[in-house]
């Protein structure tokens, strides 16, 4: 991702005091990164777009309480993966997950043939899309993941690793038969 | 044997066994399965930024608006009563005919005390204000805290003495100037 995420000072100043200016200055500068990440997170577009809309509400409220101690970026995105992952929750879809994990020993031969990054990210369970992409593109640690998503740091370094496994076959199906 | 996805994800973010990391220093394999792992990632992060499709902002200000507006509705509210309360207590200090100082002590002690708390359930701490609003309840926590310095000198020695009471009145005095910032702010400003 190449966007600018640098906010100047006196606009983050401007909208501590409720600026309504300023609050849309910082949507507009951290909206696509939000919802980037929510969709990559999320099962469905609508879904992103209501973590983008709940993540923007919550630093609202939520504004004063930044000291300017880290980028601003990373405290919006700690509130967006927060409510991207609360999202998940809700909808309670951690067993089906993993029901469907367990089930996807081999991919399926469609897929097999061959699919690019994008399809292969969408394969993966939930749990493991979210772990592999707030680890290795955002640069979450293990230990953040584990809270945000109120689990183990092993269950996070094991969904990372299911995560890859999962990748490394639906990209490359005959290395992986090796 | 080779290294499990587990051992190549542990080696490259450091964690990696002694027993992996050198085993993926002999194996041509697992070096091979080392690499594509750090593509696959660069290809993650290479991946198209998606946009939202639709501008949310217009929701999340409306959204805003509204709980600001409800906000305003119930400081107005409690700014009116706050101001009702203190009417009361003005009216009602005037009206204690010539106590000695014991009881005149145990009233203002009693009107500060009254104030503490509506002023404590304010929490001003948390609320925005202007530049000028916050210079002048610095000004007046500063002579109440100067006020509080001289009570708390005379201490019990002085208990029931004109002096102790006429402190305690410019006490009461400087809270209902403090009170007076906060409602006139809660009325018109709404915060």
């Amino acid at each position: 991702m190449t966007l600018s995420l640098s906010v100047p000072d006196i606009l983050v100043a401007r909208a501590k005091t409720g600026d309504l200016e300023a609050l849309e200055a910082l949507y507009r500068a951290f909206e696509t990164p939000v919802y980037n990440l929510a969709r990559r997170i999320c099962r469905t577009p609508e879904d992103a777009e209501d973590v983008l809309q709940e993540t923007f509400l919550e630093v609202v409220k939520s504004i004063g309480q930044y000291r300017g101690e880290g980028h601003l970026w990373g405290w919006v995105r700690q509130i967006a993966s927060s409510k991207a992952l609360m999202r998940l929750r809700a909808e309670k879809l951690r067993m089906t997950d993993e029901l469907v994990d367990e089930a996807a020993g081999a991919p399926p031969p469609s897929v097999a043939a061959g699919i690019d990054l994008e399809r292969a990210l969408e394969q993966l369970s939930t749990m493991s899309r979210a772990v592999v992409w707030l680890h290795d593109v955002e640069g979450f640690t293990h230990e953040e993941i584990a809270e945000q998503m109120g689990r183990t740091v092993s269950f996070s370094k094991s969904q990372l690793a299911r995560a890859h496994a999962r990748l490394r076959r639906l990209l490359s199906p005959a290395a992986a038969g090796s | 044997m080779h290294c499990t996805i587990e051992d190549l994800v542990a080696l490259r973010d450091g964690e990696g066994s002694v027993w992996a990391r050198r085993h993926v220093g002999e194996c041509a394999d697992c070096q091979a399965e080392r690499e594509r792992l750090y593509q696959r990632v660069a290809q993650l992060k290479a991946l198209p930024t998606l946009r939202p499709p639709r501008d949310r902002w217009h929701a999340i200000r409306d959204t805003v608006v509204a709980e600001r507006s409800r906000k305003r509705r119930r400081w107005m509210r409690s700014g009116l009563a706050v101001a009702a309360a203190l009417g009361g207590l003005m009216i009602v200090i005037p009206m204690v005919q010539s106590p000695t100082h014991a009881q005149e002590l145990a009233i203002v002690k009693d009107s500060s005390a009254q104030l503490e708390t509506v002023l404590r359930d304010y929490d001003s701490d948390s609320r925005v204000m202007s530049g000028r609003e916050a210079d002048l309840t610095a000004q007046l926590e500063d002579q109440i805290a100067v006020l509080d310095g001289q009570l708390s000198q005379l201490g019990e020695s002085a208990r029931a003495d004109a002096q102790l009471v006429d402190l305690w009145r410019q006490r009461v005095d400087l809270m209902q100037q403090l009170m007076q910032v906060h409602v006139t702010r809660a009325k018109y400003v709404g915060l």
